[in-house]
């Protein structure tokens, strides 16, 4: 039976991905310990290498308390602030002889701490893992030094403009869901952290529990050994039972739009939003929306040739459909070369955004989407890391890889008509925030071109 | 006599053409994906000196524009069903144009390719809209909307200056709104030649696809390899810093010198081990990650380097085909609150010092050695950095990167490293520069030579508040003079 299952995959994996059906080449183990915790096994042919990535079903949605945004993210900051076992000097060191690269980021929706490593310390990785999410243990002081680590990447941050600008997009679009605020959180929450170290604990205590923790495990693996060792040191940990309530946003009741004045140099931006649906692995609606965003606006798009290429009053354009656990945005940013251009521009994406529920798409063209598509997930599949992360991304809405199949399944059966009827349900005036941002600075820079 | 002159003349052809092709790297395998480097052995240090800018305006045309047979938007509308793109960058001494494709549409992405570089369109247009992006991403990316990137990129033209390095990579505004596409056209005839490039190829292509590869490239000039007169720069006889005035929240520092150590060299493995016990790249073992952020929280990390890593911002690895003969030592202090200007970068010297004096110790150097020697293998876990990393090491001259670095760190010991971080590293006559808000109350803060006391929100250790005693004195020997203030609206200008 294992043979076969390798000979599949092997096949799969030199061939074309998408012969035998299914997106994701791999053949990989599902399965749940007892306490709730589920174990992804993905063995790849990337020799030597293992990538680790554990999902916890936490992010910037679930900080629900006033006051209290961005805690998701420092918590990810926390979770290197050591163990009896293994204080962080420990983890540190076992972590460099192990010539591991190992990170962590925050999304709304979820926390993934990632290390990536040599396969023969599989072993000691997943100890040290198993050991800093059950028994996290750092004094105050440590809490509180922390913070100001927090406030460091806000910092470095700030000077990036995109940056405020979905802050402010954020703010804009919701009032009563914790989607209103970034995972850096307020600036202000941010400053007031050194003095939540009880909060930090309660936040553990919620959400670093089995049932919301998802391990992915690719590369260079035995998934019987992984699972054996997952068993010996994960297995005692204990489920909690804490459950979230996220408020539910109301319908929007009419377009809004937000302005930001931005002290650097810097070209004016735009984004112009939808509040749309949440990610959806049996409907169309995700994939009609994915399927608007490139159509409309990605680099061979006629908006894009027109803004980017021929007139070149835009040097970026990109959208995006809502991928998010609860309802997001479907999004369009803009960057614009002069201020004047920007109410133009604004329009032009609206008038586009509408175009697709006015009339069905060209078949021809959705087919040459739905290719590219499928060649675009096979080409970030190049190693066992990359592998990993992309599952991540899918574990982290639905909490299996099966749903990468299932949405790109929905993807293939797509047609002009469901693009249309999506469209005129979500991209509709009712549900648009608009942002804008420009520089105070005079003079800034504008066109390259000698005047 | 004159049929022997014919020859000897045309045997001196034949040599030169011989000499002049293009060398071949490649890592062929089973893998579905194909990916094509394609390197030019030329960049910013072969720019003409009143054309800062045109090796990387001239790699951005090729790769974001036209050929003769296809415009922009019809290499848009080709490449799209395949999901790809072909994107290019330059640095001092090589110009890299990388792109990777499903074997399946391989044929129909290599065409592409080729002709972007054989058979460019030289559109006007094309030209306008890339020399917007290329002034923008200077004035705008880097300058207006990048504190950290703008620090580091400009200690390279402080410690450059009047050298062929000493312009940043992208060129300088007013040169670039004077440039023509004649201008990238002459580039491009003079330095896009047989003898500057090197194909690498990696993945399942077919079986003669290199030798393809390599006869289509034969339609370039032959030319000669470029050649750098690159002389070390002059040493500073005390520290100098130059702090970068905008409106921005934080103070991010970058500091460092020039180093006579480059990849291959005897020392560059010893003084490897010693950047990265003080901190390798957004590694969070480092010495300076520990005592700056994990024990003060002044930021959100600190590295060292001794070669060009761009964009350290945005990536945790850096990419390959970036090869330099001469290369800096360098520390990057990611931003910190600006009370906390002034000690941060004291104790960056601090820790320099410490380094110098006292070395690293045995344990310390088994740690990151073992490290080193497996995280290697993360370096090249793509076939394109795989690649990329084959085809550094053809340019310098020396065996692939994972062997070379195996075998070296192998041998080497700890009194090694600590001689060449002795021998090579200084804990003065440094550049230092700064991007901050209120820079002449920096300026003060920093020549004063008053103490810059840390104070914090939590119970220090007494290990700590005893050194800190020592760092907010530290002397940064800056006397008003040797600290220069620039608006940010100047730099990169001119």
């Amino acid at each position: 039976m294992r043979r076969r299952l390798l000979l599949a995959f092997l096949l799969a994996s030199v061939s074309c991905a998408w012969a035998a059906g299914k997106i994701f080449p791999y053949a990989y183990v599902q399965e749940d310990l007892p306490n709730g915790l589920r174990l992804v096994t993905i063995p790849t042919d990337f020799p030597n290498i293992v990538s680790l990535y554990i999902v916890v079903g936490a992010g910037s949605r679930n900080e629900v308390e006033p006051g209290k945004t961005g805690y998701a993210h420092l918590f990810e900051h926390l979770m290197f602030r050591g163990t009896a076992e293994y204080p962080p000097e420990k983890y540190n060191a076992t972590l460099k002889t192990a010539g591991a690269a190992s990170n962590a980021f925050t999304t709304a929706d979820f926390t993934a701490y990632h290390t990536t490593f040599s396969k023969e310390d599989l072993p000691v990785i997943l100890s040290m893992e198993a050991d800093r999410f059950q028994h996290l243990d750092y004094p105050e002081a440590d809490f509180k030094t922390e913070t100001l680590a927090v406030l460091g990447e806000y910092n470095k941050d700030s000077a990036d403009p995109f940056s405020k600008l979905f802050e402010e997009l954020c703010a804009t679009a919701f009032r009563v869901h914790t989607y209103g605020h970034t995972t850096m959180g307020f600036l202000k929450d941010v400053q007031a952290m050194p003095e939540g170290y009880q909060y930090g604990k309660d936040f553990f205590s919620r959400y670093y529990r089995p049932e919301y923790t998802t391990i992915i495990v690719a590369g260079d693996i035995d998934p019987k050994r992984v699972r054996a060792l997952i068993d010996e040191r994960w297995g005692n940990w204990k489920r909690g039972s804490f459950h979230a309530q996220i408020p539910a946003e109301p319908p929007q009741d009419g377009p809004r739009r937000a302005h930001v004045d931005w002290p650097s140099e810097t070209l004016p931006l735009l984004t112009v939003d939808w509040r749309g649906p949440a990610y959806s692995d049996d409907t169309m609606d995700t994939v009609a929306l994915d399927a608007i965003s490139r159509l409309g606006f990605d680099q061979n798009s006629p908006l894009y040739q027109k803004l980017v290429v021929d007139e070149q009053k835009v040097d970026y354009l990109s959208a995006g459909p809502p991928n998010n656990l609860d309802p997001q945005f479907f999004g369009v940013s803009a960057r614009v070369k002069d201020a004047k251009d920007l109410a133009s521009v604004e329009e032009q994406i609206k008038t586009t955004a509408r175009s697709f529920a006015e009339k069905p798409v060209d078949p021809k063209k959705l087919e040459a989407l739905k290719q590219h598509l499928r060649y675009e997930f096979a080409l970030q599949l190049d190693n066992s890391e990359s592998i990993a992360a992309t599952v991540a991304q899918y574990v982290a809405l639905r909490r299996t890889p099966e749903t990468m199949n299932r949405y790109y399944d929905m993807s293939a059966k797509l047609t002009p008509a469901d693009i249309q009827r999506v469209a005129k349900k979500v991209l509709i005036d009712r549900n648009l925030d608009v942002v804008t941002l420009t520089s105070t600075v005079p003079a800034a820079a504008t066109k390259g071109a000698a005047q | 006599m004159i049929r022997s002159f014919l020859f000897a003349t045309l045997a001196l052809v034949a040599a030169a053409a011989l000499n002049a092709q293009p060398k071949v790297v490649e890592l062929p395998g089973k893998s579905p994906l194909v990916t094509i480097r394609l390197v030019f052995t030329t960049g910013a240090a072969s720019d003409p000196a009143d054309k800062p800018g045109v090796a990387s305006l001239t790699a951005q045309m090729l790769s974001n524009g036209g050929t003769k047979s296809l415009t922009y938007q019809q290499i848009t509308e080709a490449l799209y069903p395949m999901a790809t793109g072909i994107s290019a960058y330059s640095d001092k001494e090589m110009s890299t144009f990388v792109g990777q494709t499903h074997a399946d549409n391989l044929e129909k992405f290599y065409a592409i390719m080729r002709d972007m570089i054989l058979n460019p369109g030289w559109r006007p247009e094309d030209f306008t809209r890339v020399r917007d992006d290329q002034v923008n991403a200077l004035r705008v990316s880097l300058r207006g909307n990048n504190d950290e990137e703008l620090g580091k990129e400009a200690l390279y033209t402080l410690i450059y200056a009047g050298h062929p390095y000493g312009h940043e990579n992208l060129g300088a505004v007013s040169a670039l709104q004077n440039m023509s596409v004649s201008d990238l056209q002459a580039f491009h005839r003079q330095h896009y030649t047989q003898a500057n490039l090197i194909i690498g190829l990696a993945g399942g292509y077919p079986a003669g696809f290199a030798a393809r590869v390599k006869q289509d490239f034969a339609a370039l000039p032959a030319g000669t390899p470029d050649r750098f007169a690159l002389p070390q720069p002059a040493s500073l006889s005390h520290n100098q810093a130059t702090i970068i005035e905008k409106d921005t929240r934080s103070v991010a520092w970058s500091l460092g010198f020039p180093i006579d150590v480059k990849r291959g060299d005897p020392d560059f493995v010893p003084l490897l081990v010693a950047s990265a016990w003080l901190g390798q790249h957004r590694d969070s073992s480092g010495r300076l990650y520990n005592r700056m952020r994990e024990i003060r929280g002044l930021n959100y990390g600190d590295y060292s380097y001794i070669e060009y890593f761009p964009s350290g911002m945005f990536q945790f690895e850096p990419d390959p085909n970036l090869a330099r003969h001469l290369q800096i030592f360098q520390l990057w202090i990611r931003p910190v609150e600006p009370p906390d200007a002034v000690f941060s970068l004291r104790l960056a010297l601090f820790e320099l010092d410490h380094l110098i004096k006292n070395g690293i110790s045995a344990s310390d150097f088994e740690k990151t050695r073992s490290f080193l020697s497996k995280y290697v293998n993360i370096l090249t876990k793509t076939k394109s950095a795989e690649l990329g990393y084959a085809i550094d090491s053809q340019y310098y001259g020396m065996p692939d990167y994972n062997t070379y670095l195996k075998a070296a760190l192998a041998k080497i010991t700890v009194e090694d490293v600590n001689r060449a971080v002795r021998q090579h590293l200084r804990p003065d006559r440094l550049q230092i520069a700064g991007v901050a808000k209120d820079a002449a109350t920096l300026k003060a803060s920093l020549t004063s030579g008053a103490p810059s006391p840390k104070h914090y929100n939590s119970e220090k250790p007494r290990e700590i508040l005893d050194e800190d005693k020592i760092v907010e004195a530290w002397p940064l020997g800056l006397k008003p003079e040797d600290v220069t203030i620039v608006p940010v609206a100047t730099v990169f200008e001119q």
